[in-house]
């Protein structure tokens, strides 16, 4: 009869297609195994990146524009050595005195970042006497807390780490370059070597040690503060930061909510 | 010479006078341009596609009977450019071979994630299908009366199914009616999500607005019915058939409307920023005075909008007192001229996005290069291969002896 | 009653469709890596491979556990914020294997902190080299380690 037939035929088709879905998952399960086995990890090893969080604080007024942080990164990070490839850099803000016969109280504003700092600033831009007002700002990922380029990513090649770090997968980036586009803060760049998005990362191999980040370990002004909120040492310099001064984010308009805070920051600042 | 006159001469021009400086102060890792002439082609090419396919449905769903004759025409073209549009993406990538990624882990707060989707969509349920179900007869017909190589082809582009009686036909036919009314939105996501994708980011205030993704969806479906008004009237020149006038008229005052609707929603967007002087308003006007002075108000702007404006708004308003032989003239101009000024517009929204700093306080440059990953050579190979696939379709698909019978043709004969 | 027939076009469409539907469940599960949603829509594996990069500076307290005489000489000074490899460069190669020498600093180190720049914090001292002393360098008159002292 017709429908035993079928019946029969339906269920040993059931019977294969549950048979083909667990074989599949066992060899995934096993590709994954094997795949693990190539893998070794030289992580510090008790390394929970849910017990941290880790923020970065940059006091304006006490960066003197040195350029070793630059340096500092370049090295540490194996950061292509060129003029258009940096993880943090330093501008310099020069606002002029007004024009005579001008109404404005504060005249033109120029920012330069050659080499992005690294060597120090030109003493000759702008004649002495013509400066009424001229300061340092270091530069690098705001850390933000919505941040676009983690929306931009189409492949979740960079994130939000549970620590408070915006990272980038270097073996699982395309290079389609979104992420650099939708950054506000010019902070990423393609790494020409890699060609995958790249980005200050903290020194997260540095931190994850219990070191600091390169830039921070060179600056000679302290103006560049590190700490982990969610561990804070005594005399922790991050909440005496927060405790002493107006904060600053950049381009707050945005919507991104940087968590790196900037005190004296000048309102020329973009 | 000026930087701003040096960069928007054409690249052999430009060559010997390169200098990748710097005007004002830009973030050091902006000085080097990301997205290059790759990243123009595929908005360029996905625009095309839509155009195309929204002239196509306006005979499925519309039921304008002139535009007939260019139906197949209008699919095979959308098809030939779609083939072709991920090819920039994947020479673009610095990693094409993890290309699979965004089909596999796709993070869906990310437009550029949807690409693979929305491809994959209307590559198969809108196109194919659309161009079965209109080929079908035929491909059955074909396959019986061709040998060889192209009688194995239509065999297998039956996929098996032989039935065309006139019931089976019918089906077809509601089938078709419903997919091109899928189709129409199919094709505004298609090319929305690419204007999204520059709408989408607030870190560039050339890019980032809500006008975005409505601009690219008009200057597509502009460029799209004034490429078919060029394969048509160059089909026919090459065939020596006469083009139907009844459906070059059509297509010409379809365009005009587009160009219409695509130059108003441009110019809302200039008026919008200059009205609202935001902060960027400065560096984004002197980037248009300067830098983008010949490819935005000359090429995109007079040459490629308001000429034709007035060329088609004179063969809409002179209807009677012009001549055929002129007004074809002017459909086949306007038609040049405005797929030229599409790619401009293509090339200012790009390059030229990346041409000033987010620091709003300076502007890049850029050196196009002849050979290179994202040379002019790459873009002019990606850009002539549709039309290469396209004649194959052509030399496939619509013989030039009227043997097959377009979706017009055989209502006509039914009526 | 009339057997229902699916006409031959729909069903090879709903063929088509369930085929493709299927290979890209199976393509998915396949390729999709083994830590991916482990903390998010990412790699899990990346913060592993991204801590395990080799330090290149060691820091202070790495320089102290050999040269405890010049950092405690160093923390009663002006200098007492300056780390040691602002100065000396990345010194973790030297931490390893001491044999390995760092570059000695020289007067251009020094200038590039103390160099009269506008825009450089008061609290800075800083100097313009042809109206200081020329002639000579840096340490001849100045101990980095203890700028009060005289060497």
């Amino acid at each position: 009869m017709n429908t035993s037939l079928s019946r029969r035929r339906l269920l040993s088709t059931l019977g294969r297609a549950i048979a083909g879905v667990a074989t599949f998952s066992a060899a995934r399960v096993a590709k994954a195994a094997v795949q693990k086995g190539f893998v070794s990890s030289q992580a510090p090893k008790n390394y929970d990146p849910t017990k941290h969080r880790w923020q970065m604080v940059f006091d304006v007024d006490k960066c003197i524009g040195c350029g070793h942080c630059v340096d500092a990164c370049k090295t540490e990070n194996n950061v292509p050595r060129d003029q258009s490839h940096f993880r943090t850099w330093i501008e310099r803000y020069i606002i002029k005195k007004p024009a005579p016969g001008s109404d404005s109280p504060r005249g033109e504003v120029l920012v330069d970042s050659p080499n992005g700092g690294m060597n120090g600033f030109p003493d000759n831009l702008v004649p002495r006497e013509e400066i009424l007002k001229s300061f340092f700002v270091p530069k690098l990922c705001n850390l933000c807390e919505h941040s676009p380029c983690v929306q931009a990513c189409p492949v979740g090649a960079t994130f939000d780490s549970p620590d408070g770090a915006v990272l980038v997968d270097p073996n699982y980036c395309i290079g389609c370059g979104f992420c650099v586009q939708a950054c506000p803060y010019g902070c990423r760049f393609i790494n020409p070597d890699t060609r995958t998005a790249e980005k200050c990362t903290l020194c997260y191999h540095r931190i994850t040690r219990g070191l600091k980040p390169a830039c921070v370990e060179v600056c000679p002004t302290e103006a560049r503060i590190f700490g982990d909120l969610k561990n804070p040492v005594p005399d922790d310099p991050i909440q005496a930061f927060i405790q002493k001064n107006k904060v600053f984010t950049l381009k707050p308009h945005l919507g991104t909510e940087p968590r790196v805070l900037y005190a004296n920051l000048d309102k020329e600042v973009r | 010479m000026p930087a701003d006159i040096t960069n928007a001469l054409p690249a052999i021009v430009q060559a010997p006078m390169l200098l990748n400086h710097v005007d004002g102060y830009v973030y050091p890792n902006e000085q080097n341009l990301i997205w290059s002439t790759l990243i123009v082609v595929y908005p360029y090419i996905t625009g095309l596609v839509a155009g195309a396919f929204i002239m196509a449905s306006l005979v499925r769903v519309f039921n304008v009977r002139a535009l007939a004759p260019a139906y197949r025409l209008a699919l095979l073209t959308a098809l030939a450019f779609l083939i072709c549009a991920p090819l920039p993406l994947l020479f673009h990538l610095g990693h094409p071979e993890r290309c699979y990624e965004v089909m596999m882990t796709p993070h869906v707060t990310s437009p550029m994630a949807m690409f693979g989707f929305v491809y994959a969509w209307y590559i198969m349920a809108v196109l194919l299908l659309e161009l079965w179900l209109e080929y079908r007869r035929d491909f059955v017909v074909w396959s019986e009366t061709t040998t060889g190589f192209r009688g194995i082809l239509y065999r297998l582009l039956t996929v098996g199914v032989y039935d065309v009686s006139p019931p089976a036909l019918r089906l077809d036919e509601r089938l078709s009616h419903a997919i091109t009314i899928i189709g129409i939105p199919s094709a505004f996501l298609l090319h929305g999500y690419v204007g999204f994708i520059f709408g989408s980011i607030k870190a560039n205030p050339w890019w980032g607005n809500v006008l975005m993704p409505i601009i690219f969806i008009f200057s597509a479906i502009v460029s799209g019915i004034a490429l078919c008004v060029f394969i048509y009237m160059a089909l026919n020149w090459i065939r020596r058939r006469p083009s139907d006038d009844a459906c070059l008229d059509a297509m010409g005052k379809f365009l005009f409307y587009a160009l219409t609707v695509d130059a108003t929603v441009e110019t809302l967007d200039w008026i919008h920023r200059l009205y609202q002087a935001e902060e960027s308003v400065q560096v984004l006007k002197q980037l248009a005075s300067g830098k983008l002075f010949y490819t935005l108000l000359i090429m995109q702007g007079c040459l490629g909008t308001l000429l034709p404006f007035v060329l088609l708004g004179s063969t809409q308003l002179f209807r009677d007192r012009i001549a055929m032989w002129v007004r074809r003239r002017f459909y086949f101009c306007s038609a040049l001229l405005i797929v030229g000024g599409v790619l401009a517009m293509r090339w200012n929204v790009v390059i030229g996005g990346q041409l000033f700093s987010k620091s709003l306080r300076g502007f890049n440059s850029f050196k196009l290069e002849f050979a290179g990953q994202e040379g002019t050579l790459v873009s002019l190979v990606l850009l002539a291969l549709p039309f290469i696939i396209l004649a194959v379709f052509i030399k496939l698909f619509l013989p030039g002896d009227g043997k097959s019978t377009p979706h017009g043709e055989a209502e006509a004969a039914k009526a | 009653m009339r057997r229902f027939k699916l006409p031959p076009q729909i069903l090879r469409l709903v063929l088509l469709t369930i085929a493709i539907v299927a290979s890209y469940s199976i393509a998915r599960a396949w390729l999709t890596p083994a830590s991916f949603h482990e903390y998010g829509w990412y790699r899990g594996d990346a913060i592993r491979e991204l801590a395990s990069r080799t330090p290149q500076y060691a820091g202070r307290k790495a320089c102290a556990e050999c040269h405890d005489d010049e950092v405690h000489k160093l923390a009663k000074g002006e200098h007492k914020t300056i780390g040691c490899e602002s100065c000396h460069s990345a010194g973790q190669a030297h931490a390893d294997n001491p044999d390995i020498k760092l570059p000695k600093p020289s007067d251009k180190d020094c200038m590039g902190c103390h160099q009269l720049l506008a825009g450089r914090p008061k609290f800075l001292k800083q100097i313009t080299l042809k109206d200081h002393y020329t002639g000579h360098r840096c340490v001849e008159c100045h101990v980095p380690h203890q700028p009060s002292e005289v060497p």
